[in-house]
């Protein structure tokens, strides 16, 4: 083996390590978030006076920028979301349509969504053409109505996708 | 043998699979950037971070040349060599975010990306047909989304995509087999 090649197979064992830790991160942190979806529904059933503290947890306002956080296609369309079942389903109308959108007819276009640590939290599926009206899922109910695969929930995006 | 796109799918979860598609591009990503700098250290490096960047979006990829992952990794290949020579540095970002660099144990190389290690890829850039040059640029140069690209010529981003991948592959022939491509 010459020393090129070498270097390339000490390269492709540290690339390997690498996305073995990545892999092992993503499902932590994944695992740790359907965690605390859970303990935050089941305490807003068994606790009705403490569903507030599980609003808290996933809030209309974080769904709205994880839309654009998750889609360039997104960004400076500032989305207004309000909850439809909370922790699960919010419906989103943007302020400003997006004004390049990548494809004509933006209506059943699917588009992931990131929490604040830039992780794929769930997904959005537009309800019209123009694209001002989204519905979105978090979590297990993303990957549900086929926005998100399940691998891809968990999944870090340091800038938002396009196309 | 499966092919590259079914490896992608399968390093969703599977780390071994991306290192399978690693062992069938590295040489190849690695004789381009050393080709383009004639720099061992800086093209070793530049290989590394195609492949972690490639790591990092490869749930984006999407199979439009029959399952190769070839004119993806290309792609990602010379958006790293332009970007580094934009920034006058080294990209490394996703290595960072990996700790690939940590890993390998070596001093850090301090190599200084030149405007030479593009002379190669303007010519070719310039050979290929108007239309699909100005594809590329907008791309994978200026970064622009496949709808922008479109919108910029004037066609939709399913022909600016088209447009891209045919420059592509047409760039990547050119680079690798130079005489081959003239013929």
């Amino acid at each position: 083996m010459n020393t090129v090649a070498r270097e390339l197979h000490t390269l492709g064992n540290a690339l390997e390590l690498a996305a073995r830790r990545d892999l092992a991160r993503a499902s932590r942190s994944a695992a740790r978030r359907r965690k605390i979806v859970a303990v935050a529904v089941g305490l807003a059933i068994a606790v009705p006076g403490l569903a507030y503290a599980a609003t808290a947890l996933i809030g209309a306002e974080e769904v709205a920028a994880g839309l654009p956080g998750g889609t360039r296609m997104l960004q400076g369309t500032e989305p207004k979301c309000t909850v439809v079942h909370q922790d699960v389903e919010y419906h989103c109308v943007l302020s400003r349509l997006p004004a390049e959108p990548e494809v004509a007819d933006l209506k059943g276009t699917v588009e992931p969504t990131v929490d604040r640590t830039r992780h794929v939290n769930g997904g959005c599926r537009s309800l019209t053409s123009d694209g001002r009206a989204w519905q979105c899922y978090i979590g297990r109910a993303a990957v549900d109505q086929k926005i998100v695969s399940a691998d891809f929930l968990g999944e870090f995006m340091p800038t938002p996708g396009v196309g | 043998m499966r092919t590259d796109a079914q490896l992608l799918a399968a390093a969703q979860t599977d780390a071994h699979a991306f290192r399978e598609l690693y062992e069938r591009y590295a040489e190849r990503i690695h004789g381009f950037q050393l080709g383009r700098t004639r720099d061992q250290d800086a093209a070793l490096d530049l290989t590394a971070e195609t492949f972690a960047q490639a790591w990092l979006s490869r749930a984006r990829f999407e199979d439009l040349a029959d399952g190769s992952a070839a004119p993806w990794l290309y792609a990602i290949a010379r958006h790293v060599l332009v970007s580094s020579v934009r920034r006058n540095q080294l990209e490394r970002t996703a290595c960072e975010r990996l700790g690939v660099l940590a890993e390998l144990d070596r001093p850090q190389v301090v190599s200084e990306p030149s405007e030479t290690w593009l002379e190669g890829l303007k010519e070719a850039l310039l050979e290929l047909r108007p239309h699909e040059r100005d594809a590329v640029r907008l791309r994978v140069i200026d970064e622009l989304s496949y709808a922008e690209v479109g919108h910029a010529a004037g066609t939709t981003p399913g022909t600016a995509r088209v447009r891209v991948h045919r420059g592509l592959a047409a760039l990547r022939q050119r680079l690798l087999n130079p005489k081959e491509a003239m013929r």
